[in-house]
């Protein structure tokens, strides 16, 4: 990915489409293989389909902006995060970022229920936050897990907590630190203490803090706290990009 | 940007290895004694059970077969390792071939652990002549090298298609017959010699074999190129191959 010298413009994407050559007939057996591959050949049978998971996508973002992405499931959503996020590939020059991005796409993912609280938090920021000094990160490290309040828990396995008491820690690392692109993906659904406890206001900051912010969730409530500009993906498409209330219209009516 | 990822590797390598001993009374001991068992196993049944006439045989052994279950061990943890770290993969902007290099340090480790233990032993009954050792990092790079390459080769197949790791299952018990481990080369008819010559796991047991038994200095010249050059293509292959499969990849991993 490259940088792009315009310093409000946190985000550039030209013409990125995602597609995926996938079997019309499923070939699980060596004879599936066998039959598909002899009627290719003989009757000159395309035995591929395209599917188009992105489709041309265009979309600058800009610092300040606070986008939420909402589509209904399938719609491209996830593939959209992770082709910012580089953890897709794509011709160069189609994503172009300024600055410093960071995602987090599934809250959990990475943790070792054996492993401590505290082991797995350390774990967590080397995934999160690859760039940190040791200073850097030692002190991050000790203000989430002082954030956490769960004090004596931390050194007892990942896998003994209660649901509320794993979302606290792994919220408590997501939000130690705000960046040039935050890009989070329905990392807060399921989570009912977002909007209850004091981790809701921290979580804020870090995005409010961020230079610009990508925020894909099925919550429209969430979506109206954090965001200032709603993209409904419809798809693999940008079928609107505007203001929340005329998105959430929107995206109303085509969900009927 | 490499910095990072060495880290990433080294946090992962640790968390692994803390959480397969967590609870365990014996920790690490469990996973060096197995090889430790196994060479013990194979020695006393082809010394004195086989009575298979070698001066020196446990030596012998050690340099074949601890590299071996080496590599075999890592190519069979390897071989579901992208495909089981899945949803890691796609949630942090993490490169795979930290994933593999975890796991192939987390195997390296052990091997280590247990080779020097049986080294220091036979050491002291005076079986070893130090000087050659001292190019064992350098066997041991070499060797580290093509276990790493034909790991992220085998990780990435099993991503495309999951008969891979049968394969490798298969694919191993047979070569364990083919690869002058507990036999050596020479006891191979002159007209099978080939089999052994192009046998790539064989290619890079050898230097290491050498730095513990019957050292000399131009076999062991002629041994580390073969090594280094078999290393070299295979990295140059797993990474041509990774160029070709990426666009794909994360299509494919779930």
């Amino acid at each position: 990915m490259n940088s792009i010298n315009s310093s409000d413009k946190i985000l550039s994407i030209r013409n990125l489409s995602v597609n995926v050559n996938q079997d019309i007939y499923p070939r699980y057996t060596v004879k599936d293989i066998f039959i598909s591959s002899v009627q290719s050949l003989v009757q000159k049978k395309n035995t591929k389909k395209t599917i188009n998971i992105l489709a041309n996508i265009n979309l600058d973002i800009f610092r300040g902006q606070r986008v939420g992405i909402i589509g209904v499931n399938g719609a491209g959503k996830s593939s959209l995060c992770r082709c910012i996020s580089g953890v897709c590939s794509t011709d160069k020059n189609t994503i172009m970022i300024n600055g410093k991005a960071r995602f987090v796409l599934n809250s959990n993912a990475g943790i070792f229920p054996e492993l401590t609280g505290r082991e797995n938090a350390e774990l967590l920021s080397y995934l999160m936050y690859p760039d940190l000094s040791i200073k850097e990160r030692r002190e991050m490290l000790q203000e989430s897990l002082d954030f956490s309040e769960l004090k004596d828990f931390l050194d007892s396995p990942f896998n003994t907590y209660s649901k509320g008491m794993q979302t606290r820690l792994i919220l408590s690392m997501i939000s130690a630190k705000s960046c040039d692109l935050l890009i989070l993906d329905e990392v807060f659904d399921g989570a009912d203490e977002f909007f209850q406890s004091k981790i809701s206001k921290r979580i804020l900051n870090t995005i409010f803090n961020s230079g610009a912010a990508i925020f894909v969730t099925h919550s429209i409530p969430q979506l109206r706290l954090v965001c200032n500009r709603l993209i409904v993906l419809n798809e693999g498409q940008i079928a609107f990009d505007g203001s929340i209330d005329d998105g959430v219209l929107f995206y109303r009516s085509i969900k009927k | 940007m490499i910095r990072n990822s060495l880290n990433q590797v080294l946090i992962l390598t640790i968390s692994n290895m803390k959480s397969r001993y967590r609870k365990t009374i014996a920790g690490f001991f469990w996973v060096i004694a197995n090889p430790i068992l196994m060479f013990f196993v194979q020695s006393t049944v082809f010394k004195k059970i086989l009575n298979i006439q070698i001066t020196g045989y446990s030596v012998f052994l050690l340099g074949g077969l601890l590299p071996w279950i080496f590599i075999v061990s890592t190519l069979d943890m390897c071989a579901t390792i992208l495909l089981n770290n899945g949803e890691v993969l796609r949630s942090y902007n993490i490169n795979p071939t930290v994933i593999v290099l975890s796991q192939v340090l987390d195997n390296l480790i052990n091997f280590l652990a247990a080779f020097f233990i049986l080294l220091i032993v036979f050491a002291l009954l005076g079986n070893i002549r130090f000087a050659p050792l001292l190019l064992f990092p350098l066997s041991l790079s070499v060797l580290a090298i093509f276990v790493f390459s034909i790991s992220w080769i085998v990780s990435i197949l099993q991503v495309f298609y999951r008969d891979i790791k049968f394969i490798i299952q298969f694919g191993t018990s047979i070569l364990y017959f083919l690869t002058p481990i507990f036999y050596p080369q020479e006891m191979v008819p002159q007209n099978l010699q080939y089999i052994i010559e192009l046998n790539p796991l064989y290619i890079l047991i050898s230097p290491i074999r050498s730095n513990v038994y019957n050292f000399t200095l131009d076999l062991y010249v002629a041994q580390i190129i073969k090594a280094m050059l078999v290393s070299g293509i295979t990295l140059l292959i797993a990474r041509k191959l990774w160029d070709i499969k990426k666009n794909e990849f994360y299509q494919f991993l779930r």
